[in-house]
């Protein structure tokens, strides 16, 4: 594991890897299990439709509210909020340590006295990165579909895919924004706080503004938004809104680079 | 002309913090070069810029005649650095963090780290993280050694390590010099370099204040000799006597530099009372602090 740097940031992150594949599987397991009383019980989603409209745009999945059938219920309890938030911590976590944590504990020093350019350090670390959340999702994907099949929930395996996809499309973009602003600052704690600042204004900005006609504009500008407006449980990708995720994760990579090229290295 | 390291007028800001001034620097091929100056003075901030950690605010660096800057990875192919403040992967073993950078640096085998890490009796497979300071320096050396680089760039080598360790992290820098490589090592005392430097820098705050060779340094060798009076004698009382330098003052206490024969110091002491003597070949601390001290004055 220790011939490249992505290798070994990989081989870093195995302990951590595997806690985040044991907490995304038992998520799974826990909601997919409730599922069968939720889905004899129609009157639920007469309770949902009641939500106050502010809640609605919270707890749908891109598609309509709809919390008895397979999809719907699975875009509420998973993709809606817990599926990327998890995701995401994981993510921007990553992107935080990638450049601004070694840096900050003062190995990159020595690492960057080797004869590798720190664009090609960049890039193994933003790899690693995309590596490790693709893990995530390929662990994400298997469990769904071995926990749908269990309670006989009826999503097909492409759309769970598709939800995956892009749940991991929208953490590598973010990920990728944590390890730019750790490329650009140095410090850690920046980079994780406001890169998480930017995902929860986000994810408001997404869910407020069905109803705050202020809002609406700004809509499109919310990766959020991109991540669910598909409705990917129900009707899989669109070429548009993952074209969006994977924009900002290449301008991200694109820049950080560019950004950790031109600083000084930081003492410690 | 052969320069390994060539640096002109750098300066380096930190903000409004001074990092160097104006530094003018030659190393030469296959020297040892002792780069001294107390800490804060900027020695790591030369350091630094000649590995491309940090970028010079203006002036110019060439490391083997290539830009630290666009030609990096070519420059630290062929250097070996051992920073002075380091830090190492504390859940690696040293073997492990040896056998990284060696990849990284595209080396076929480990054996010329192992026999380094032999010669120091560093243990190979114990983590990082529970090492001693000076086995974690031990580490330091050998992956800075390990790919028989042209220029060795030492920050502070010597901290950390017991006595007989620095001996054999002499040697090995003196066997480096001797196959025509080339070592610029920094420390904050004379001492620790006089002995296996050719050359040395003085650095403080910021400025270069002497470059010169230890050879000629030890021809201003002086004896060094401190007297304590009944009564201090008037200023300028020994001023003329050929030879003799009066180096500082402290009360009743004289302190001496005397070139060449002591009796002219000798006979002209007879006309006071003195209370204690005492004198001792001067190291060239005290000969590079007088240089140093003359320089300052010609400067003002």
């Amino acid at each position: 594991m220790l011939h490249r740097i992505l290798t070994k940031t990989l081989r870093d992150t195995r302990r951590a890897f595997f806690w985040w594949t044991l907490g995304l599987v038992g998520l799974v397991a826990l909601m997919v299990s409730v599922y069968p009383s939720v889905r004899d019980n129609a009157s639920l989603n007469k309770l949902v439709n009641d939500y106050p409209e502010a809640l609605k745009g919270f707890v749908a999945f891109g598609g309509e509210l709809d919390y008895v059938s397979g999809a719907g219920y699975l875009g509420s309890e998973l993709f809606a909020l817990m599926v990327p938030l998890l995701l995401l911590v994981a993510a921007i976590g990553a992107g935080g340590r990638a450049l601004a944590g070694e840096e900050e504990s003062g190995t990159l020093e020595l690492l960057l006295t080797n004869p590798v350019s720190r664009r090609r350090v960049v890039a193994e670390k933003l790899a690693a990165l995309t590596i490790e959340l693709v893990g995530l999702g390929v662990v994400l994907w298997a469990a769904l579909l071995v926990g749908c099949r269990a309670v006989d929930l009826k999503v097909s395996g492409a759309h769970l895919a598709a939800a995956t996809i892009s749940a991991v499309l929208l953490a590598v973009a973010y990920g990728a924004i944590a390890l730019l602003v750790g490329a650009a600052f140095g410090h850690r704690a920046r980079a994780v706080g406001l890169t998480a600042a930017l995902a929860v204004a986000a994810y408001v900005v997404n869910g407020l503004a069905p109803l705050v006609d202020a809002l609406e504009p700004l809509r499109k500008l919310s990766p959020f938004y991109h991540y669910a407006a598909s409705d990917p449980l129900r009707h899989g990708l669109a070429v548009g809104h993952v074209g969006v995720l994977l924009a900002i994760a290449v301008v991200a990579a694109v820049l950080a680079p560019i950004a950790f090229d031109r600083r000084d290295l930081a003492t410690t | 002309m052969s320069s390994v390291v060539h640096v002109e007028r750098l300066t380096k800001s930190y903000g409004s913090v001074r990092g160097v001034v104006d530094l003018d620097l030659d190393v030469q091929t296959g020297e040892v070069f002792g780069y001294l100056g107390p800490n804060g003075a900027g020695k790591t901030t030369t350091i630094r810029t000649i590995l491309d950690l940090i970028r010079p605010t203006s002036g110019r660096v060439a490391v083997f005649g290539l830009d630290p800057r666009r030609e990096g990875v070519e420059v630290r192919r062929r250097v070996g650095y051992l920073p002075g403040d380091l830090r190492l992967y504390e859940q690696l073993t040293p073997r492990e963090l040896m056998r990284y950078f060696a990849s990284l640096r595209g080396m076929r085998a480990l054996d010329p780290a192992i026999r380094l890490a032999e010669r120091f009796e560093l243990e190979l497979d114990r983590r990082i993280a529970a090492l001693s300071r000076g086995n974690r320096q031990k580490v330091g050396l050998v992956q800075a050694f390990m790919h028989g680089p042209e220029l060795l760039v030492l920050d502070e080598p010597t901290s950390g390590l017991d006595p007989l360790v620095q001996q054999a992290f002499y040697e090995l820098v003196r066997e480096t010099a001797d196959a025509g490589r080339t070592v610029f090592l920094s420390s904050h005392v004379l001492p620790e370099v006089q002995h296996v430097a050719d050359r040395v820098a003085l650095v403080r705050e910021g400025r270069l204040v002497l470059v010169d060779s230890v050879e000629n340094l030890r021809a201003h060798a002086f004896t060094r000799v401190e007297i304590t009076f009944a009564e201090p004698p008037p200023r300028g009382a020994f001023a003329g006597l050929p030879g003799v330098k009066e180096l500082e003052r402290r009360g009743p206490l004289l302190v001496f530099a005397v070139e060449g024969e002591i009796d002219p110091l000798v006979k002209a002491l007879a006309c006071y009372r003195v209370v204690a003597l005492d004198s001792h070949e001067a190291d060239l601390e005290d000969v590079f602090l007088s240089l140093y001290r003359a320089g300052e004055q010609h400067a003002a």
